[in-house]
């Protein structure tokens, strides 16, 4: 089992924009430290309607209400930092943000397993002797020697489709008939309960609990924390 | 009388019918779009049957309601599937339960 870069397509080249944008990478450093209703709340903004900062503040009494911590706590000034740079990536319009929504999963990803392990890489390609090469590199990976680590992400419990647990549960039958270990996963910014009834759908022939489902109340423990 | 908790879920479930009628142009979804409303009614229906009688905690109104508004604002009927999921989770985030 090898790790290499993934040649870039069109798509990928357009898409490193993207990445590279400094709004994605204070979104995703935010999110790292965020308890789960700051996360929870970052996805309500990032898909939702509403501009105003007060409407959302009032959505969410537990982060901004009367029983909330007052402003000048930490947790408060990290919900009022998540609900600003949300809005921002809301404000990018239809298309742009939904691929700036893609890209901050990855990158908060990436932040949290490299709290647990590494090395961390993205946009990688994982060869077997013998097989056939993947055609889509997976979106992080964690390379280390005997316990490596294959993961995609996706904004949505929609986005969980058949050749996406196919390709996951093929690379870690592939390292297994390598005699190695690959965990394969899905890292979903969604509830896990939603991500669960679109599993139950579009599973295929593949086994239960061959690919292993981050949704988004637990997604410290990619980093190896109790979820916040 | 005041606003309990039962009042306020049955106002979210009101939402998240709106949100099911503007999923309903994507067909290829409709079976998705139906097993999230069973599993998120159920849940809601849980907490209402356990805390329902409960007054409504401070903020709460105010937070369903807006909640419910933005839900109506959901034209989009790939955002409103999206949707189908986050308004369940935010309701139960008002109410400290987890989702």
């Amino acid at each position: 089992m090898r790790f290499m870069e993934a040649r870039p397509d069109g798509r990928a080249v357009v898409y490193a924009h993207i990445q590279a944008d400094p709004l994605v990478a204070r979104a995703a450093g935010l999110l790292a430290e965020a308890d789960t209703t700051q996360r929870l709340m970052a996805r309500a903004v990032m898909n939702g309607e509403s501009p105003d900062p007060a409407t959302w503040r009032t959505i969410f009494p537990t982060l901004f209400g009367p029983a909330a911590p007052l402003p000048g706590d930490p947790v408060r000034d990290r919900s009022e930092a998540v609900l600003e740079v949300s809005l921002l990536v809301a404000d990018r319009g239809d298309q742009t943000r939904s691929q700036f929504r893609g890209a901050i999963v990855e990158s908060l990803t990436e932040r949290l397993l490299s709290a647990r392990t590494g090395p961390v890489r993205r946009e990688r390609r994982i060869l077997f002797d013998g097989r056939p090469t993947e055609i889509h590199p997976y979106d992080v990976t964690v390379e280390r020697e005997g316990a490596g680590e294959a993961w995609d992400c996706k904004w949505g419990a929609r986005g969980i489709k058949p050749d996406v647990l196919h390709q996951l549960d093929d690379a870690r039958r592939g390292a297994a008939d390598e005699g190695e270990r690959l965990l394969a996963g899905l890292v979903v910014f969604d509830a896990r309960r939603s991500c669960e009834v679109r599993l139950v759908r579009v599973r295929g022939p593949v086994a239960p609990d061959s690919v292993k489902l981050v949704a988004l109340e637990g997604l410290d423990r990619l980093a190896g924390r109790k979820p916040a | 009388m005041p606003v309990t908790i039962a009042d306020l879920i049955a106002l979210a479930l009101t939402g998240f019918d709106v949100l099911t009628v503007t999923a309903e142009p994507i067909e290829d979804e409709y079976q998705y779009v139906t097993d999230l409303g069973t599993v998120w009614r159920a849940r809601l229906r849980a907490v209402a049957d356990a805390r329902g009688t409960e007054p409504a905690p401070p903020g709460t109104v105010e937070a369903v309601t807006a909640l419910v508004e933005e839900a109506g604002r959901v034209t989009d009927p790939h955002r409103a599937i999206d949707w189908l999921s986050t308004l369940p989770q935010v309701t139960l985030a008002a109410f400290d339960e987890p989702a």
